[in-house]
């Protein structure tokens, strides 16, 4: 295990020393005084657990390939964007837009995150133990996202491809447009029952609904939308 | 026959004479009686494909002075003349070095057939410049053909990963595009193919219009630490440029430059696009020429015009404007439409169909089977050579031993609006409408 001490650095020489450790094969390192650093994590690449004492700024873990980072605190806006492989593990909150354009592996999100969770997402696994904010899933190209807490307004809104299980009761009354709202599927359950498993999440998968995708794919926009009063239109 | 008969009659026979018939109405064109019929019909706005055909002011509203007494001639033919181009050099170690000013510009796989863009990516080897993938993804078969090659961050992200980065010799982020700022890329479901759609993660045959904004840049303060995350991945190796619309050029370009960025792609508003609901390329934005005036002015401003790249593009068609855009302080131009009708394209502005009779703008089979890949691409490097001679023309004829030498008082406006547009003084005059651009 070994010991580095975030303050005597800046967050360049942070991340390129981590990714060396990581390089020389060093299995656990400790990151203490993170001070909030934005791109804190930013590309770091092979096996290893980094775990970070304290909170950070903006684009933690962002282009992530492959080591387990776990942020002892909260993470800023923008978690994990663009990230390939590995994991990211929150134990407090997430700001807003966490995992945008991710590509693969998996974030799991302690607390709460802001609107926005998983924007654009392509691949790979986002679990919220708490809730979110609006627009959560929006333009999903693919991945999971799984909310156990509440959801806000818009939820899916235009998911192209990926799955968001959710288990907040006005979670249909949320929906975003273009999208569906269905029971969960056997293999969803099983899935997602593995994925708790592996997290130490208790919970029920049967008690999760799935958002997906419409089936025929094709989107309607409604730019104009007349609210006329009265059966008469007076 | 009734009334109304009679009426129609008269109507029919009124818009038979020849004198009736030739008046132009200024307001009810053929063109705005189809746009209302269209809209009467569908409820919706109009899709097209292509730049604006509105005419703007543009490039051969100014004129470039030649040497005489003041200055002597370089030859033609015999004397040489640089061309050569470094891009991006403000903050990188491998700044995007290319033999001609003249770039081609981020057009998607999708918008255009694999055809077209291995044809545009293989004329960049004959004349060494870079090639931009655009949206969607980067072809394999486009990098592995392309001389430099340029990768896009866009906000749909589709196909993009630190792989894209890797394969980059410089990357630009997308905030917009002239032919449709502020608004998302679109491509129409007759060209969502099976092979596009899975290239792109998304349903085959859906109309798309992706992500209008950065999923992680919502605003400039992101957009900071954003690009030094950018430098951290790329190890500060390969310049990042950012592509602006010509809006609000003179605020945006400032904002860009305090980003951090190496390069600054001002698309004007004649700049094409696969796909643009029509009010948008027709009514938003600012042409290319005034863009580029605002955007030199911004870096003067700034003290950084001699760091910071700027290229422009939107309506580029020779080596006149090449040289022009040059004098008033591009480093470089970049080329969408013109090199699509270098390769056969009739600007037709009927790309969002998917149905191009030369294979260009489509993903039909057939329809690309007709493109030459060979002859398509050897066209594109000889209409890219010939433009760099007419730049080079105008260049030596005023004296300058070095394409990059040009400048502004090289240039006189043709046109009370150019003049008061850019501050280069109207012909015959030494003055300027306006704020002058900054040489009497
Ligand atoms: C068929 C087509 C597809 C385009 N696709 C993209 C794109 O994917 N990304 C982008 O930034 N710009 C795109 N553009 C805009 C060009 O990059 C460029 O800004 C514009 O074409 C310049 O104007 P010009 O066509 O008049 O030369 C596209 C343009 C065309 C014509």
């Amino acid at each position: 295990m070994v010991v580095v001490d975030a303050a005597t650095l800046a967050k360049r020489e942070l991340n390129r020393k981590l990714n060396s450790l990581l390089a020389e094969g060093e299995r656990s390192i400790e990151v203490h005084n993170p001070g909030s650093m934005h791109n804190l994590g930013t590309a770091l690449k092979g096996g290893g657990e980094i775990t970070v004492h304290g909170s950070t700024g903006f684009y933690t873990g962002g282009f992530l390939e492959g080591p387990r980072l776990v942020i002892d605190g909260n993470t800023g806006w923008y978690t994990g964007d663009n990230m390939l492989s590995g994991e990211i593990i929150i134990r407090k909150n997430a700001g807003s837009n966490c995992g945008p354009s991710m590509i693969g592996g998996t974030i799991v999100v302690h607390g709460n995150t802001g609107g926005r969770t998983g924007l654009g997402m392509k691949g790979g696994d986002l679990l919220v133990l708490g809730s979110t904010g609006r627009w959560c899933g929006q333009m999903t190209m693919g991945g999971r996202i799984v909310i156990l807490g509440e959801v806000g307004a818009g939820l899916g809104e235009s998911m192209y491809r990926g799955l968001i299980h959710v288990r907040d009761p006005q979670a249909e009354a949320k929906l975003g447009g273009n999208v569906e709202f269905h029971p969960i599927s056997a293999d969803e359950v099983e899935s997602l029952a593995q994925l708790f498993a592996t997290h130490g999440v208790q919970a029920d998968p049967k008690s999760f609904m799935s958002v997906r995708p419409m089936t025929s794919g094709r989107h309607h926009y409604t730019i104009f939308n007349p609210q006329l009063s009265g059966a008469d239109g007076r | 026959m009734s009334e109304h008969e009679r009426h129609g009659a008269s109507l029919e026979k009124s818009t038979k004479d020849p004198a009736v018939r030739e008046e132009a109405h200024s307001t009810w064109s053929r063109e705005v009686l189809s746009e209302i019929r269209y809209k009467a019909e569908h409820g919706t706005h109009r899709i097209r494909g292509c730049g604006t055909p509105r005419p703007f002011p543009g490039f051969n509203d100014l004129t470039v002075l030649p040497s005489q007494l003041t200055r002597m001639a370089v030859d033609t033919y015999r004397e040489p003349c640089e061309t050569r181009t470094v891009l991006g050099k403000r903050f990188c170690t491998q700044p995007l070095v290319v033999e001609t000013p003249i770039l081609i510009s981020g057009m998607s796989y999708g918008a255009l057939s694999k055809e077209a863009k291995i044809a545009l990516a293989r004329s960049t080897r004959m004349v060494g410049n870079s090639i931009n993938n655009g949206e969607g993804g980067l072809l394999p078969e486009e990098r592995a053909e392309s001389y430099r090659q340029v990768v896009q961050v866009l906000p749909s992200r589709m196909g993009f990963s630190l792989r894209s980065i890797e394969a980059a010799d410089a990357l630009e982020i997308i905030v917009g595009i002239g032919a449709k700022p502020g608004l998302s890329g679109h491509l129409m479901g007759s060209k969502i193919s099976k092979e596009v759609a899975e290239f792109r993660q998304i349903p085959e045959g859906i109309d798309l219009h992706s992500h209008p904004r950065h999923g992680d840049i919502f605003g400039a303060d992101d957009l900071v630490i954003k690009m030094e995350q950018l430098r951290e991945v790329t190890d500060n190796r390969i310049p990042i440029f950012i592509k602006i619309a010509a809006g609000r050029v003179r605020e945006d370009v400032k904002i860009a430059a305090k980003a951090g960025a190496d390069g600054i792609v001002v698309d004007g508003a004649q700049g094409g696009t696969g796909a643009a609901p029509v009010v948008a390329a027709d009514h938003m934005g600012m042409p290319t020429l005034p863009a580029l005036v605002q955007a030199v002015r911004a870096l003067e401003e700034m003290g950084v015009k001699d760091e910071v790249s700027l290229i422009v593009s939107g309506g580029i068609k020779d080596g006149a404007d090449v040289a022009k855009a040059l004098a008033l302080g591009a480093d470089a131009v970049a080329l969408g439409q013109s090199v699509m009708a270098a390769m056969g394209c009739t600007v037709c502005r009927r790309c969002h169909t998917g149905r191009c009779a030369f294979g260009i703008g489509t993903q039909d089979p057939e329809l690309r089977a007709r493109l030459d890949i060979d002859t398509a691409a050897k066209r594109v490097a000889n209409y890219i050579k010939a433009m760099t001679h007419e730049a080079v023309i105008l260049a030596k004829a005023s004296g300058k031993t070095r394409l990059r030498n040009l400048e502004r008082e090289d240039l006189r406006s043709l046109s009370l609006e150019a003049c008061a547009m850019t501050g280069v003084p109207l012909v015959g005059t030494d003055f300027t409408f306006t704020e002058p651009f900054g040489f009497f």
